[in-house]
């Protein structure tokens, strides 16, 4: 039994250890310490990291990892437990910090014999290695590891251990969703539809009325949250409802960015069209791009339409970098001087004076979000929503109820093309620049993204899938260059708790009272 | 006034071949109107690719299928669905993750409309049309007794439930002929019995023509007006279920070749036994 539980105990200080070092070979470490230490120093300007936050963050992480594994072997149950957590706190966190103390020694001596280690792994500079030797010898930073990683874990494994007896914790939170479930808000909800409709509105308000307490810096990231949005929107349409795996979306993106830009731009075509005509434009003519995609691949299923779209939408990124179109589409200089929508005449009437650039800007983004909602609402729950979402359970028995499925397909590309058109041309409008580089694959890969996240087939679930994949990284920028590590992180977890989307689509009561058998022989007379 | 054609569905000469394989050669049947027709075979005679071929899944290497006498090789799917034909399936296939509701409302795509900008703007012949919709929904699950799981998941239903949805569905567009593919398997004898009696309303009450495959000979011989016995994709006997019972080639189909010396000297053991007593 002890033996069992040593060799566990073992195992948990190892995983914990490499993962310090991992963390220690990136530099991250630190970086949290940095963090830290801002949230209590102001003005920090010394490039020496404080002994004292790399010393907590350490700790913390041998009590988090000593602690779950407390929790997970069931310890506190068992007989005796204070010697057994005593022991597997002190082995994890013995195991753990001989790891750490190992590399930190073999890193202190290539310091002292000033090898250069950025040649090999490029967080580990001189002044990184010093911070994580707190800045004393070699002898002294193990005797801190080791007295941290130590403490740490038993002080994580009593933690633990006291948590889970005073489970009185445990019953407020039972109690809580008790109460909570005893409210029936849903059920309320369905008896007074009013109260849902005071809700949307209240949303709504709120909404118009964000651009004008909020600074220029939130306001650029929720234009492009919503810019996101907009095109989850249109994704989910074909990916999440009509079951149609496209990987090239920002084709269609490209396409309503670049028409929009050429026609209103001065250069390279010196049309300079106002900005509705060009918007119509711009969605006339993604749309054709979607019928150009959607016509020939009607047949294809799963994986090749996956591939095909995704050589569309290089293709059309190619064309645009060329350097032969580039009098026509300005080619990897890309386009300058987009035209913007002027502010219509009642309404600075109104306010007195005209918006400001990007408050107006947001505004418009809003209003085209809502108006994209709107119709992606009405179609999935209409007939035509339903016939995408049979097509994507099963094709061939939907197609034997009566579904044209080709039709249906060509029609979720199609407007799932017009949709990203329009956020193309609002995304150049807003930029008032646009190059090639902008309709990269990661364009693709983030949409679909933001589809996955949410919950195919969800329209909130777009909508919070664009605030996670475009607001998110920029909450997350203090980490600097973790921030992708930290962001994929997230989305692996993400994933995993909540493999169906964080909003997955909520399914319609429809039923009604059914009449009698007379009616129905009658309904089904052919 | 309209002259009846004498059958709703004509198969004549159908032959099937997959590559070498012939799956179904040469086979006719005729099915006259508000019929039940049954067609029984061992595993691999050539049932579903019977069905398939009607339902505009396969196409036929030679042969003609008349559906009300109008030729219906070659055309797809969906519009023999919109002329009238409608089937379930062997293996169930629902639309899994939508509501017992939203799948009876698929079925009656071809009865229904409505283009985008109707949905878009909620123009009176959308919301005319959906509302009719739903009622004939409804109308339809209290048929075949789904009422209660009305809005739930089709996944999350029973298996008798998931058959007699499929059913549901089928009939969502006012069909002539439905097709079922083995309505009973894998029931028990209570849910056989309930389902038997549904296929009998289905004609009595709703004038439907029924073509259906069956393993569970209790319910061919209790319901059929006729048979069509396939081996080897071959038609070898045609008739009522009493013919079907006594013909020495479905006995041999279903049984093996050796059968006929077994039966005999089964029978004159007996008979020996009831002379030496």
């Amino acid at each position: 039994m002890m033996n069992k539980l040593l060799s566990k105990a073992i195992k948990n200080g190892l995983v914990a250890g490499v993962i310090l070092i991992f963390f220690e070979m990136i530099n991250f470490t630190s970086t949290i310490a940095v963090i830290l230490e801002k949230m209590f120093v102001s003005d920090k300007k010394v490039k020496e990291v404080n002994p004292t936050y790399m010393i907590v963050i350490i700790g913390l992480i041998l009590f988090l990892s000593t602690a779950s594994f407390v929790r997970k072997n069931h310890l506190a149950n068992e007989k005796s437990a204070a010697i057994k957590v005593l022991v597997s706190g002190l082995v994890s966190g013995l195991v753990s910090g001989i790891l750490v103390s190992t590399l930190n020694a073999i890193l202190g001596n290539y310091l002292n014999n000033g090898v250069d280690l950025r040649k090999y792994l490029d967080a580990l500079s001189p002044d990184v290695i010093r911070n994580f030797l707190f800045q004393t010898d070699i002898n002294n930073a193990i005797r801190i590891y080791m007295a941290t990683t130590v403490g740490g874990a038993v002080l994580g494994a009593f933690a633990s251990i006291v948590i889970q007896k005073a489970s009185k914790l445990n019953g407020v939170f039972r109690s809580l969703k008790k109460g909570y479930n005893n409210l029936q808000i849903q059920k309320k909800c369905e008896k007074h539809p009013i109260i849902k409709k005071l809700f949307i509105v209240f949303v709504v308000i709120f909404i118009f009325a964000l651009p004008m307490i909020i600074n220029a810096y939130t306001i650029s990231v929720l234009g492009i949250v919503f810019i996101y949005a907009i095109l989850g929107l249109g994704l989910n349409l074909i990916v999440g409802l009509s079951g149609q795996l496209v990987f090239g979306y920002a084709a269609f993106y490209a396409i309503g960015a670049y028409t929009f830009a050429l026609l209103t731009a001065p250069k390279p075509l010196g049309i300079e069209m106002s900005f509705i005509p060009a918007f119509i434009i711009a969605l006339i003519s993604s749309g054709i791009g979607g019928l150009l995609v959607g016509l020939p691949v009607m047949n294809l299923r799963g994986d090749y339409l996956a591939i095909v779209t995704l050589g569309f939408a290089e293709i059309i990124r190619i064309l645009i970098n060329s350097n032969i179109l580039a009098d026509y589409t300005g080619g990897p200089q890309g386009v300058k001087d987009i035209g913007q929508p002027h502010q219509p005449a009642f309404l600075v009437k109104i306010l007195g004076k005209p918006l400001e650039e990007n408050v107006w800007f947001l505004y418009l983004i809003i209003i085209s979000l809502l108006v994209v909602i709107y119709i992606v609402y009405r179609l999935q729950y209409s007939r035509i929503g339903r016939s995408w979402e049979a097509m994507r359970e099963d094709e061939t028995v939907a197609q034997a109820c009566g579904v044209t499925t080709s039709f249906y397909k060509v029609l979720a590309i199609v407007i799932g093309a017009i949709i990203a058109g329009a956020a193309g041309a609002i995304y150049v409008s807003r930029n008032t620049y646009t190059g090639p580089n902008e309709y990269a694959f990661m364009v693709s890969v983030n949409a679909l993204a933001v589809v996955v996240i949410g919950g195919m087939g969800s329209i909130p679930g777009a909508l919070l899938g664009a605030f996670i994949i475009k607001g998110l990284p920029e909450l997350l920028r203090d980490l600097d260059n973790y921030r992708m590590l930290v962001f994929g992180a997230l989305l692996i977890i993400m994933m995993v708790i909540r493999p169906e989307g964080l909003l997955p689509a909520k399914r319609r009561k429809l039923a009604v009272k059914p009449q009698s058998l007379e009616v129905l022989k009658e309904d089904l007379k052919p | 006034m309209t002259r009846k054609p004498p059958y709703v569905l004509e198969a004549q000469n159908i032959t099937i071949t997959f590559g070498g394989l012939t799956a179904v050669n040469n086979v006719s049947l005729q099915v006259p109107y508000q019929s039940i027709i049954s067609i029984i075979g061992p595993n691999g005679a050539g049932k579903t690719t019977f069905f398939n071929c009607i339902s505009g899944f396969y196409s036929i290497n030679s042969g003609v299928v008349l559906f009300q006498e109008r030729p219906i090789n070659g055309i797809p799917t969906d519009e023999i669905a919109d002329m009238g034909i409608s089937r379930t399936y062997q293996n169930i296939r629902l639309f899994s993750n939508m509501t017992v509701m939203e799948n009876v409302m698929i079925g009656q795509q071809p009865r229904l409309h409505a283009n985008c900008l109707d949905a878009v703007l909620q123009t009176y012949r959308n919301r005319r049309e959906e509302k009719q919709s739903i009622q004939k929904a409804s109308n339809l699950l209290e048929f075949v007794g789904l009422s209660a799981y009305a809005d739930d998941l089709a996944k999350n239903l029973p298996y008798g439930a998931q058959r007699r949805l499929e059913i549901a569905r089928a009939l969502g567009n006012n069909p002539h002929l439905l097709l079922l593919d083995e309505p009973c398997a894998g029931m028990n004898p209570h849910e056989t019995k309930a389902m038997i009696e549904l296929i009998n309303t289905l004609r009595s009450e709703l004038k439907i023509t029924i073509v259906l495959i069956e393993h569970d000979m209790k319910v061919v011989m209790n319901i059929s007006d006729s048979i069509l016995v396939l081996d080897h994709g071959e038609r070898i006997a045609e008739g009522s279920p009493e013919e079907i019972q006594k013909d020495q080639r479905v006995i041999e189909a279903y049984l093996g070749s050796g059968t006929k010396n077994v039966i005999e000297k089964y029978s004159k053991r007996k008979s020996e036994k009831v002379h030496q007593s």
